[in-house]
């Protein structure tokens, strides 16, 4: 491959402090990332899913340097952006555009909507005046919304028309990737299609690469190519979007497939195994590998060793101790 | 139509609105259903249908400053609700209906403990002893599968999982032993695989102790999976009623059939290699409540509408097998590919 | 592909008269406070003598025809001592507000957006609410001259780091707002997202805060006047109008209660006033109908 990936990270570490005792002495750290690698190549989706406190969103924003990493690097297009500071930063944030979940904290109450959707235009430079109104009504019409409705203001937008407002401000700069965390999360099921199919139409249209990010393996479903699924800070599946769900190795994986819900009655009382217990808390993450708490399948080097993500088959990464290279993909025998 | 004999619950024409500074807001607009005893009924539908505001009147929980029940009935085993005192609520809430919410973060008091809370719920409604009170509680606790209940019982909320959170307010929604349980989204805001537990837990438990459910939601998902009869609502109206097999199997109105097709599935299987299906959307928005609506709420985004639809309010019918359906194409949308 | 925006509510049209019925605080506590204003600034109109001039013959009389509100132990006609009296407190109420709103928006801004001064800037702040104004204003006059100027600022010093508290802490709640890192991911630099994104969502509350800031500086004003270390004595205001008519409460009451109720009402329309914008203009405390 010659062009480098529109955006890799190698063994990502966010560790956010945690204070207390009378002097907010630094008493432990909360562990949100712990060594994350991956790459995304032009044109791709990749897809980040995982429950709360699995890191997702976090990865979402240090990568888009909104937040400092603690360790390892993040390259954008070949260039190591790690260590660069807000100035030195703000060339390259054209190349990486982001879109949030809450359409409505989302947008500056305040500013009209093609105001918010112009303002990089303006900040790079690109456009200036009626250059700029030129450019957001194309990027309005781009989206599904009536150029008029430039000057109304986001509030009289409602969720899902929003977050078009969002995606046009993200493609306004002509980004090589979005950062989308959750976007569809608080919509609406039908509304939810409408943005959806948006984002696959101008992911084929333009090019775009995305790092989704979501909580929802149905929604993954439709928009991802390859997926990383996170626990505890950690990627403990990576594969392609048809081997995950046909042949899911981890454990994990395995317990999030089978608790989604299906809109089908007949899938009733079939599920293979409810996963128990909680979410362990990041601040305190279990030794050894973080799911072996609620493992079906633990043995007892599990409660030891953190297993390394490995690829056991060609694009397919797992990190589990009882998953070898070439091993047998079926189920596991409970230990 | 569940026999009138085995309804716990019969809810007829109700009209609930809200005064807004854009007008009235018809939120509940001529609803009516039944709850059998010992029955799971979903409500489901999306945001602005009017499901929660639905269940807040069967409690009579709507804040008075903006909202009444405009018009309609509840009975509750052959009780008028609406017509009932505050005092006489205050004594049926938590006893006979009771109710949990979507966030369990911000339902329980932070400065009590989590057994004091069960505890008083006990004390108030069924006259016990404090300490016969806290034994419930415990009990409760074990009921909803809490490890360690006893010690459980003195931990405050913040010390307590989301999920955790959520089985205590089903305890505590249990305690006294109700004849109905009113859910709205109790899983929305918990964590995938927490959400199964717990949907698990409240199907374990209508089976032990008999409650009926009304279940909120907007997820066609949980429904399925957890319900037995479910009705569909859509800008404050009852579009679709049917037992929960009945309706995944053949929805008859096409909202409900532009939802089903919307939803994101699991099932990769039926794609082809590398291919990334597009989503069936359903055109245009819903509708503004305050504004009048004439004739069918959802004509301005039906494909089957005629304009008669735009017109008259579509009726009732009954498409047999306890399946009943407000509209007027009913046997073009039923002869038309799924 | 092109969604109908028309679907959605159309915007209210503004109507004044409903505006009032919504809002009765605002509009009682606004009317009252401009007609105060109209009054200080026709005070030469509507004074029906002239404040300052001493006639003996004429000392503590009762409100009566020619003296409305009687006369003071020098003579003096108390109507129009007061109408002149609403001057001082006003420009002193009014300016303190303008200045402190100012310093304290500055200041608030650069504490909550640029963490590092935040921690010295507000020790500081906590030291200078510590100093009470009336002893302040009381040294800061021994080292100059009394006037006008110098109470002004002696009552702008304290009342300014609680403009500064305010205004913080609407910037650290808007700094972790969704659309702030939005902007920040749209290339938006620090100058721009100060005055464009941070500085309009400070107005509101600071505008209620000035409203408060304005009834204190007036009641500390007056308190000023009556010590003494206000404006001089010839100069009327409430404060020392009350200071004067200390001596004979008892046989002319007219002399202290006639400026004390003034200042009263000056002081509840302004509390008013801010009371029903902070209602209306908070998004959580908003009721409806």
């Amino acid at each position: 491959m010659s062009t480098p990936p529109v955006l890799e990270v190698e063994k990502l570490v966010k560790h956010f402090p945690i204070h207390g005792g009378l002097l907010q002495r630094r008493v432990g750290e909360v562990r949100a990332v712990d060594g994350v690698s991956f790459a995304i190549a032009k044109g791709e989706t990749l897809g980040l899913v995982g429950e709360s406190g699995c890191g997702k969103s976090t990865i979402g924003k240090t990568v888009l340097k909104l937040i400092e990493p603690t360790a390892g690097r993040i390259l954008l297009g070949g260039e190591d952006v790690t260590h660069l500071k807000p100035g030195a930063m703000w060339p390259h944030r054209r190349r990486i555009q982001t879109i949030f979940q809450d359409p409505y904290s989302s947008m500056n109450p305040r500013l009209s909507a093609g105001t918010i959707v112009g303002e990089p235009l303006e900040n790079f430079g690109i456009a200036r005046g009626r250059d700029t109104d030129d450019r957001v009504a194309r990027l309005f019409e781009r989206v599904g919304l009536r150029p008029d409705a430039m000057r109304k203001y986001a509030h009289e937008f409602s969720g899902g028309q929003r977050q078009r407002l969002g995606i046009a401000k993200a493609l306004s700069v002509s980004p090589d990737l979005i950062v989308a965390d959750e976007p569809v999360s608080a919509l609406d099921v039908s509304v939810q299609a409408q943005v959806l199919n948006l984002l696959i139409d101008l992911q084929e249209e333009l090019g775009l690469a995305y790092l989704f990010i979501s909580h929802d393996l149905a929604v993954m479903r439709h928009i991802s190519h390859r997926i990383a699924v996170m626990y505890l800070g950690r990627i403990v599946e990576l594969a392609d979007k048809r081997t995950l769900f046909t042949q899911p190795l981890h454990p994990y994986t395995e317990a999030l497939l089978s608790a989604a819900t299906a809109p089908d009655p007949k899938r009733r009382r079939q599920r293979k195994r409810i996963v128990q217990g909680d979410v362990p808390s990041p601040a305190k993450p279990p030794p050894g590998c973080h799911f072996h708490t609620r493992c079906p399948y633990a043995i007892a080097e599990c409660r030891v060793t953190a297993p390394p993500l490995i690829e056991v088959a060609p694009g397919h990464h797992v990190a589990c101790l009882r998953r070898p290279v070439g091993g047998d993909p079926g189920p596991l025998p409970t230990a | 139509m569940t026999a009138a004999v085995n309804a716990i619950l019969q809810v007829r024409d109700l009209h609930t609105q809200f005064n807004t500074l854009d007008g009235v807001v018809r939120a509940v607009d001529g609803v009516s259903f039944e709850l059998a005893r010992g029955e799971t009924l979903g409500i489901v539908g999306e945001s602005g249908c009017g499901k929660s505001v639905t269940a807040l009147s069967l409690l009579r929980l709507i804040p008075t400053e903006t909202g009444r029940i405009a018009s309609g009935s509840i009975r509750f085993e052959g009780e008028e609700l609406t017509l009932l005192g505050e005092e006489a609520m205050k004594r049926l809430r938590g006893h006979r209906i009771s109710m949990i919410f979507q966030e369990p973060m911000t339902s329980l008091n932070p400065v009590l403990t989590v057994g004091t809370q069960i505890a008083e719920n006990v004390v108030r409604h069924l006259g016990v002893p404090w300490r016969s009170a806290r034994d419930r509680a415990c009990e409760m606790l074990d009921l909803v599968r809490i490890a360690d209940a006893r010690r459980r019982l003195d931990e405050y909320p913040h010390q307590l999982s989301g999920g955790m959170r959520q089985r205590v307010m089903i305890a505590m929604a249990l305690s006294c032993d109700p004849q109905v349980l009113i859910a709205d989204e109790p899983t929305t805001a918990l964590d995938v695989t927490i959400q199964a537990q717990i949907l698990d837990l409240m199907l374990e438990l209508k089976e032990k102790t008999g409650t009926a459910i009304v279940l909120i939601t907007h997820d066609l998902g949980v429904v399925a999976e957890t319900t037995q009869r479910v009705v569909v609502m859509y800008a404050g109206c009852k579009v679709e009623e049917a037992p929960v097999e009945v309706l995944f199997e053949e929805p008859l109105h096409p909202y409900t059939r532009g939802l089903m097709r919307a939803i994101p599935r699991l099932d990769i299987e039926a794609d082809a290699a590398g291919t990334r299906p597009r989503l069936q959307e359903i055109p245009g928005l819903v509708p503004i409540l305050t504004r009048p609506i004439v004739g069918c709420a959802f004509a301005p985004r039906c494909g089957f509408a005629t304009d008669r639809c735009r017109v008259e309010p579509p009726p009732i019918v009954d498409a047999g097998a306890g399946h009943t359906v407000a509209c007027w194409e009913v046997e073009r949308v039923r002869a038309s590919a799924p | 592909m092109a969604i109908l925006v028309e679907d959605l509510a159309p915007p209210r049209r503004f109507s004044l008269l409903t505006a009032i019925r919504r809002n009765p605080t605002i509009a009682f506590g606004g009317l009252l406070l401009a007609a105060l204003i109209v009054m200080a600034i026709l005070a030469p109109v509507i004074a029906t003598s002239d404040p300052f001039k001493i006639a003996p013959v004429n000392r503590l009389r009762p409100p009566s025809e020619r003296w409305w509100f009687g006369t003071d132990q020098f003579g003096r006609d108390v109507f129009s001592r007061t109408v002149y009296g609403a001057r001082v407190s006003l420009i002193v109420g009014l300016s303190v507000a303008a200045f402190s709103s100012l310093l304290g928006l500055a200041l608030g801004l650069a504490c909550g957006y640029f963490r590092r001064i935040d921690g010295l800037v507000m020790r500081v702040m906590d030291g200078l609410m510590a100093i009470p104004s009336i002893l302040l204003a009381i040294a800061l006059i021994t080292l100059t001259r009394p006037g006008l100027g110098i109470v002004i600022v002696a009552i702008v010093i304290p009342e300014v780091p609680r403009v500064v508290r305010v205004v913080r802490a609407v910037v650290l709640s808007i700094r972790s707002q969704p659309y702030i890192e939005s902007a920040i991911a749209g290339g938006t630099r620090n100058a721009k997202l100060l005055i464009r994104h941070v500085l309009p969502n400070t107005l509101a509350p600071l505008i209620v805060q000035s409203t408060y800031v304005c009834a204190s500086a007036m009641l500390i004003e007056a308190g000023l006047s009556f010590l003494g270390a206000g404006v001089p004595p010839e100069v009327p205001s409430w404060g020392n109008i009350i200071a004067q008519g200390r001596t004979f409460f008892q046989i002319a009451p007219w002399t202290i209660l006639i400026p004390g109720t003034f200042l009263a009402v000056t002081v509840l329309a302004v509390n008013l006033l801010g009371d029903g914008l902070r209602d209306r203009l908070d998004p959580r405390l908003a009721r409806r109908l």
